[in-house]
């Protein structure tokens, strides 16, 4: 049979891309940006798993679906950024690549993360953003990632986050914003390098008072929490500014209204956002 | 021992049952209005298997007004109570004459007779050919012993435990829906058991919370204090003392609890060092009144910055020493004051803690309680780029939060860079260039709107 696998791919799209990467191989430019080329397969971009030196590799807005196994090849590569895609899986090979300091999957549709996932030596940054993930879909190490100093798993699913994240030494940012969480481990209480807490748009009535050792208030730190259904002491303080609710937190009379809240603790409140209209949702098994 | 042609008298014997309305006899006697010669032999003889108290409880919801009439049931209506349940029935025929004593009624005893007795008091309408045994209606033969409890006859075979068919021991027995139990069958068929412990409760019941408790088992689920003098309020299905209610309630209600004696705050409460109070609990530090919700803790003074410090004043008090004093000098500052790092200070007293030039007014970085001017600050602690996390030799971009290095501040989507010129929007304090943005679906895009007013923004070199 004779066969043309490439036959189906448009051949403007396949010029643009190649294009860019002849340029890259002719000039040694160790950064490769092929953003918004209508890529939708790796195959477009042919000989890109064999440049080995290049250390940045920017795809976003294409419609990337499937991640092959050989981009772990690119040994060199330190930043892989792969926003607003199709990707569904990712290989288990990925966690190997010796030098990936900042991940960006943010805006893909994936529902988990492979087994193996926290294995990557150096990662640094990690943004999953807006994808389908939730307390599941973390593989059992994924929390001795100890080199991560920013972790995004904004516009996600998550209602809890294990209490593993306690691990994560390093961390300096850690987003949440607009997931389903219905409370917080007190165990971020462990994370004391973080300066940047992203809490907004979830269904949290308490903090652990835990939080209250942490510098959140200093003039490089940052604590969102707004849109969330607050019990009402701490939403008091809330109005009148983040400062007031790390105080009152650290309070005896807080750990008494929290201890109480937590044994009295009702249904969750409902969910804030409704995501079903989310382009993660649009999954090609569907 | 009796022998046939004995004429010894003939004693009674301590068979007996229980009856509730007995008990309920002695605990009036023991109330002291009760004259009833009886009541002394059933407490000695008695084998109490506990009398009943049913405490009152009250839901949450209708607690409001009526807190304080919630009590426990006393002795007497426990009997009488319609709820409780009744299973230490005795027929009526029974009762009063069912305490065999000395001091009442020989008649009325239990007792092993000869058929040749004299006690005609027992015998003087009864012959042998007309008396059948209670349980195997057989008759007796002459000379046979017969146990004759509260004008029933038995074989002495006959006489045993309805559920282990041995004898009494002791001879006491507890009667409950005509049958006869011996005391540890009893215990085990009808007995309360504990609602904590699972044991038998002997003595005092108490009935709570569709259970049965003894008194020490019967506690509040908050604090552990015992109930059962106390009184409880049940409030989603725990049973809790008063005080852990009202904590309770007044959390559910966003009210305060005074960290001193843990009551309810009901008027505004005073925050000092971090907690809240009945204002009443203090007075000022200068003239000694007692202190209302308008008394000021004051701060961080001179020398001090820790929280064990400060000090409650009252408003007038607070008023007249309202001279803030230099962090530096701790001289008074009567002219401009700057206030940062929690103290006040002279304008030419805030200077650099490097240089010690006075900032007049120019930007100050804050690093663990010290002041360093721009240069210093940098010098000293040098900025990390966020994207290669290297300390900043050169030039430093600053926004949202972060720095960069020149060659990495880039939009986080498409890594493409920009500069101090170009205008960006911020995602979880992230910047994307306006062409990423663009591209962010609307309901994103509508609710980063809504969260972080997404103006675009610039970087400061
Ligand atoms: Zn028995
Ligand atoms: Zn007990
Ligand atoms: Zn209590
Ligand atoms: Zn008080
Ligand atoms: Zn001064
Ligand atoms: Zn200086
Ligand atoms: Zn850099
Ligand atoms: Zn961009």
């Amino acid at each position: 049979m004779n066969q043309a696998p490439v036959s189906c791919i448009p051949s403007p799209k396949m010029s643009k891309a190649k294009k860019v990467l002849d340029e890259a191989r002719s000039s040694g430019n160790p950064e490769l940006d092929l953003m918004e080329k209508g890529i939708s397969s790796f195959e477009e971009m042919p000989g890109l798993l064999n440049m080995s030196n290049i250390t940045r590799l920017t795809l976003s807005h294409n419609k990337i679906i499937d991640i092959p196994p050989g981009l772990a090849n690119l040994v060199n590569l330190e930043i892989l950024t792969l926003f607003n895609n199709h990707i569904e899986e990712l290989p288990v090979s990925l966690s190997s690549m010796p030098k990936l300091r900042i991940l960006n999957l943010g805006m893909n549709r994936l529902n988990s993360l492979p087994r193996g996932f926290g294995a990557f030596p150096v990662l640094e940054v990690l943004d999953l953003s807006y994808n389908n993930l939730n307390e599941e879909s973390f593989p059992a190490n994924f929390f001795i990632l100890d080199t991560l100093r920013a972790l995004y798993l904004g516009d996600n699913d998550f209602e809890f986050i294990p209490p593993e994240i306690g691990q994560l030494k390093n961390l300096q940012i850690l987003v949440l914003r607009d997931n389903d969480l219905i409370e917080l481990p007190k165990e971020i209480g462990d994370l004391t390098r973080l300066r940047e807490l992203h809490i907004q748009g979830n269904r949290l009535t308490v903090l652990p008072p835990e939080i209250g050792q942490l510098d959140l208030v200093s003039n490089k730190s940052v604590l969102k929490m707004d849109y969330n259904p607050w019990v009402a002491p701490i939403a008091d303080q809330l109005q009148v500014g983040i400062s007031h609710v790390i105080d009152y937190i650290r309070s005896e009379t807080y750990r008494y209204l929290f201890s109480r809240h937590i044994s009295v603790r009702g249904p969750p409140p409902p969910k804030y956002i409704d995501k079903t209209n989310k382009l993660s949702r649009n999954r090609k098994s569907n | 021992m009796w022998h046939s042609g004995s004429s010894t008298p003939v004693a009674p014997l301590a068979l007996q049952s229980l009856d509730h309305s007995q008990l309920y006899q002695r605990r009036t006697h023991q109330m002291g209005d009760g004259n009833d010669p009886r009541t002394e032999e059933i407490d000695n003889l008695s084998p109490s298997t506990g009398d009943y108290e049913d405490l009152s409880e009250q839901d949450w919801a209708d607690a409001e007004n009526s807190l304080s009439s919630i009590s426990i049931s006393s002795g007497q209506m426990s009997y009488a109570k319609p709820t409780r349940p009744t299973f230490l029935k005795l027929s009526s025929t029974n009762t009063p004459a069912l305490f065999p004593t000395r001091s009442v009624s020989e008649t009325s005893s239990p007792l092993y007779m000869h058929e040749n007795s004299s006690n005609s008091r027992i015998t003087g309408n009864m012959s042998l050919g007309n008396m059948f045994c209670s349980r195997c209606n057989d008759g007796f033969e002459p000379h046979e012993k017969i146990v004759n409890s509260n004008g029933e006859l038995w074989h002495t075979q006959c006489f045993v435990c309805a559920q282990c068919f041995r004898p009494f021991p002791d001879g006491t027995f507890y009667e409950f829906e005509g049958r006869k139990y011996c005391e540890h069958d009893f215990h085990v068929l009808f007995a309360p058991c504990c609602g904590k412990c699972g044991e038998f409760v002997i003595g005092r019941v108490i009935k709570a919370m569709n259970a049965n408790w003894h008194p020490r088992c019967f506690r509040c689920e908050s604090c552990s204090k015992e109930l059962a003098d106390l009184g409880f309020i049940r409030n989603q299905g725990r049973a809790l003392c008063h005080e852990c209610n009202a904590q309770e309630k007044a959390v559910g209600l966003g009210k305060y609890i005074c960290h001193k004696c843990h009551g309810v705050i009901d008027e505004k409460p005073l925050r000092f060092r971090g907690e809240v109070y009945h204002p009443y609990h203090f007075n000022c530090a200068s003239c000694k009144v007692e202190l209302n919700s308008d008394a000021r803790e004051v701060k961080s003074r001179p020398g001090f910055t820790s929280n064990e410090m400060n000090e409650l004043y009252c408003l007038r008090c607070h008023d007249k020493m309202g001279i803030p004093i230099c962090g530096a000098c701790r001289r008074p500052i009567e002219e401009r004051v700057v206030t940062a790092l929690g103290k006040h200070w002279h304008v030419e007293h805030f200077v650099c803690a490097k240089c010690e030039k006075p900032f007049l007014g120019h930007r100050h970085y804050e690093k663990k309680g010290l002041a360093y001017c721009e240069t210093h600050y940098h010098q000293l602690f040098g900025n990390l780029c966020f994207v290669c996390n290297q300390v900043i030799a050169g030039d430093v971009f600053t926004a949202l939060n972060k720095a960069w290095c020149v060659h990495h501040f880039a939009c986080s989507v498409c890594d493409q860079k920009m500069n101090q010129k170009t205008k960006f929007y911020e995602c979880d304090l992230k910047p994307v260039c306006k062409k990423c943005y663009d591209k962010y679906p609307a309901e994103v895009r509508r609710r980063l709107r809504k969260t972080h007013e997404a103006t675009p923004k610039k970087a400061t070199v």
